[in-house]
Parts: C-alpha cells; structure tokens; sequence
C-alpha cells in the first residue's frame, strides 16, 4: 500500500507541477493588468513540445543529449523521498534530507555542464551564473533543514513533518520562523523567480536558467521545462509540508489522503499567490547584489540553527 | 497568560527585533536605515507592553508610551529632516561589504549566546530565551557603527545600539525603574541632538557626511 502511495504521490506532484507554474503566471498577469494565459497553459506547451522534433548543435556531444532525462530522474528521485502527502512513508529508509539536498545539486550540476557543452557564449554565461547561485544556496537549504532537524531529533524528512504534528507550539518559535524565511529566500533563488532571475523572458542579459536551456529544443526542452517546474513544486511542498505540515496524513486511510490532497493543492496555490504577489512587487536584483541576498539567507538559516540548537 | 506562551512569545518579538538590526547590514539606502530602526522600535514597545502585562507592572506601559513617542516617531522625524538636508541617500561602500557583514554578524549572534550562557543558566525568569537575542542586537549595533561610512548612518546604528540595551535590560529585569527610564531616554535624545549638530557642522566643512574625510588634515 505504502508503495502504490509513493508511486501516486509521484504521479500528483508531475500533474500538479505545470498547473502551479501556469497559476503564478496568470496571477502575475492579472496582478499586472495583462489578461495572460489560462492556468493550464503550461499543459498545452508540454504537449506541443513533446510532439516537436529536436535540432542540436553540430558542436553538441552525448552529454548534451543525455543531460535532460538526468534531470528529470533526479527530480523525480527526490519526489520520492518527501513527505507529500502522507507522513511515515516506506521510501523514508533510502534517503533524508542531504539525499534530497544533493539529488537537487545533481540536477544543477548535469544543467550547467549542459549548458556548457554547446560551446555558446550565453550557455557559459549562465552555467557560472547558476553555479554561484548554487554554492551559496545549496548549504542554505541544507542548514536551514537542519534547524527543524535538531527539533525534530532526526533529518529525515517524513519524520520532521511528524515530530512537529506532535508538538504545534513549535511551529512559532524562532527557529521555524527563520528557517521558513531563509528556505523562501533560497527558493526563489533556486527556482529562478523574481529578485534573481526572470523566468518570463529570453531576452534578458542579466537570465541565468533561460541563458542555460536556450539550445535546447522538442522533447529535451520539456524533460528540462516540465523538471524545473517539478523543483518548484518540491520547494513549495517543503516550505508548505515542514513548516505547516497540518493535512498530511499520518494513516494511509482513503479520507485522510482524500484531505491530504486537498491540504497540498491548497497550500501549493496559497505559496503561488504570495510568489505572484512578490514577483510584482520586486524589481530584479543586479547580479552583484544576488549573493548579498543570498547570504541574508544563509546567515538567517545559521540563526535557525543556533536558536534551535541552544534553546532546546 | 501561561508562562510557556509567554515566553514563546517574548522570544519571537526578541528575535524580530535582532531580525531588523540585521536588516541594516543588508540595505543600502538611508531611508531604508530609518525605515528598520523605526519598526524595530514598534515591535520593542510592544514587547515592553507585554512584558508589563505579565508581569502586572502598570509602569512598563507609561515606558512603552515614552518610547513609542521618542523611538518611533520623534527620532525618525528628525533622521528623515537631517537626511534631506545633508542630501545623502546611500550608504555607497562600507568599510566591510555587505556579504561579509551579515556573516559577520550571524557571528556576532553566536558570540552573543556564547557569553550569554552564564546569564541563561543562572536566570529563571520566562524570558530568559530572548537574553542572547538582546545582546547579538549590541553587537551587531556596534559593528554597524564600526563599518559603515557615513555620519548618519552611524547614527542609526548607535540608536540601535541603545535599542539593544533596553531590550536587555526589559529582558533581564522586566525593565528598571522609571525614573532610570526617564534618564536613558533623555540622555539617548541629548545624544542624538548633538551628534545631529556634529553632522551639521561636519557637512558645512566637508560638504559631505563621509567619516573617511574627517583623518585628512586638508581637503
């Protein structure tokens, strides 16, 4: 049963995936005065361009090739191992949160070497963009897991979402709360939202995700597309299953997965509101200033830690 | 009110507090300055009412009144008059850059529990949680006093200092007696009038707030 759970908790976080990204998009139109695409936009783009054929680069070598479908499967792995819907999950056992830190950096990693390996000037600009914003953020995530670790007493994650259905006063204590702020600040910068990149255009100097996939095309682009906005919908569901993790259910009973689902899609659309709303508020950051933001971040994950660790 | 709530409570709001003199080392723009100093200031005179209401001390409310007036409205008012009249607007290039000084700082904050630790552990006050808060907010006063360039901003950064000081001291006591209030708050507003002047008188000869100016002899 566990199983079948795991393979449709996958299965859900792939459908829902495109919604999210569609349902900010609109959002941020609407906010904007735009009319903007339907919400379930994003389908439609999947679909044409799985059913589109592939022009590569004479320069493009294997790894070219093999670096989407990398992506997508380290995306998926991590899927596995979150807590989405319900909380002991049998797939607990393989991996906690460095698993799931390190399977993203994977990701990152074969995305940047891909846009090296064209050989093109906006390819290389964004692989060592994406790589400092990687360095800095990557042990953010870790250390600001880690502060609702300590609380927990362990770094796996389903147990995490346990330990604080347990205790819900610990939800407001310092800890948490800039824990939640300093991984809200990373997932912007991960996910390439707004202060640090500008996922709605290609034209940009300044791009750092779009400047990595410009070469790719057909069915390679939407393993890359339909990968990233997977990554977004992980990071909501952490910000959204450790800090608030009311609705996941912790027996595998049909009403309690029946309210679990519920609890995702809404907590997964209130955190895309508040995305939209952001996204329209900030202009984006100058590139020199993105580390500075990226070490607030760290430096607020670090007072988790500390805070977490001394008033236990 | 139940103590464990209570002292929940008075950690977050501590934390808040740290959380804007953080901010301080991450903005650039003076208004932004005065902006962090002012709502830090709200959110302790909140924390002040609190800790009169738990500890059914009518006096901390008359302090939270006089700080409100002091901290939220009268020292931002002259910070923003001080600030259009020397016409500076960014804090450009600070000795340190901003990077390394929020890790500074986050630093700072561990150093802050580490000397706390003896205070803590003898303490059995409800909040004794937000005592380190207080003092990395000190410290993290001071090293905006230390590494920033300009007249003003240093400025702030000494009120935020102060702001620090009363944090420990309605933390660690549940605030001293009025009277003592009365004086710290005095003398803080004398303080800062006549730093006000020092930067009059630094513009009128420099024609800029820039503390660097001030080691040459000539100019």
């Amino acid at each position: 049963m566990g199983y079948v759970l795991e393979i449709a908790q996958v299965a859900l976080a792939l459908a829902l995936a495109p919604g999210l990204v569609g349902l900010i998009r609109w959002l941020k139109a609407r906010l904007q005065n735009r009319r903007g695409a339907p919400p379930w936009q994003p389908y439609f783009e999947l679909t044409k361009l799985f059913q589109k054929e592939v022009v590569m680069s004479n320069n493009a070598s294997w790894l070219f090739r093999f670096a989407p479908y990398l992506i997508f499967a380290s995306t998926v792995a991590v899927v596995f191992l979150m807590p989405l819907l319900a909380s002991p999950l049998p797939f607990d056992a393989i991996g906690d949160l460095l698993v799931v830190v390190y399977l993203l950096l994977l990701g990152t990693f074969f995305l940047a070497l891909a846009g090296l390996d064209p050989g093109t000037a906006f390819g290389g600009m964004g692989a060592s963009r994406e790589m400092t914003v990687a360095a800095i953020a990557e042990p953010t995530i870790a250390l600001a897991i880690f502060g609702l670790a300590l609380g927990a007493g362990s770094t796996n994650l389903g147990r995490i979402v346990t330990e604080t259905l347990a205790d819900p006063g610990v939800v407001i204590s310092p800890g948490h709360l800039l824990a939640f702020a300093a991984l809200f600040i990373v997932t912007l910068a991960e996910t390439g939202r707004l202060p640090v990149d500008n996922p709605a255009t290609h034209l940009e100097l300044t791009m750092i995700h779009e400047a990595m996939i410009l070469e790719y095309s057909g069915r390679y682009l939407a393993l890359i597309e339909w990968a990233a906005w997977l990554k977004l919908t992980i990071f909501f569901t952490l910000l959204a299953n450790l800090f608030l993790p009311w609705g996941v259910a912790t027996t595998l009973a049909p009403g309690d997965l029946l309210i679990a689902i519920g609890a995702l899609v809404l907590k997964l659309a209130a955190l895309g509101v508040v995305v939209a709303i952001v996204e329209t508020r900030v202009a984006k950051l100058r590139l020199f200033r993105v580390p500075e933001l990226l070490s607030v971040s760290f430096v607020l994950a670090l007072l988790a830690v500390t805070s977490s660790f001394l008033l236990k | 009110m139940n103590t464990a709530l209570f002292a929940q409570l008075v950690t977050l709001s501590s934390s808040v507090v740290l959380l804007f003199g953080i901010t301080l080392l991450w903005r650039r723009s003076l208004t932004a300055y005065i902006d962090a100093f002012r709502w830090q200031s709200l959110v302790l005179s909140v924390l002040f009412v609190l800790i009169g209401y738990y500890s059914n001390d009518p006096e901390l409310y008359l302090v939270a009144v006089f700080f409100f007036a002091l901290k939220v409205i009268v020292l931002p008012i002259y910070l923003r008059r001080l600030q259009a009249r020397v016409k500076v607007v960014n804090e450009i290039e600070p000795y340190i850059n901003i990077a390394t000084s929020l890790i500074l700082a986050g630093l700072l904050v561990l150093l802050a529990y580490a000397v706390t630790r003896p205070l803590v552990a003898v303490s059995t006050l409800p909040t004794r949680g937000g005592l380190p808060l207080a003092m990395g907010l000190i410290f993290v006063g001071l090293l905006v006093v230390v590494t920033r360039k300009k007249a003003l901003t240093q400025i702030v950064g000494f009120l935020v200092m102060e702001n620090g000081i009363a944090l420990l001291a309605a933390l660690g006591t549940y605030g001293v007696p009025f009277i003592i209030e009365l004086g710290v708050f005095l003398d803080v507003l004398m303080g800062f009038l006549v730093m006000q002047v020092f930067v009059y008188h630094i513009y009128g000869t420099f024609e800029s707030i820039d503390v660097n100016q001030l080691s040459e002899l000539k100019h």
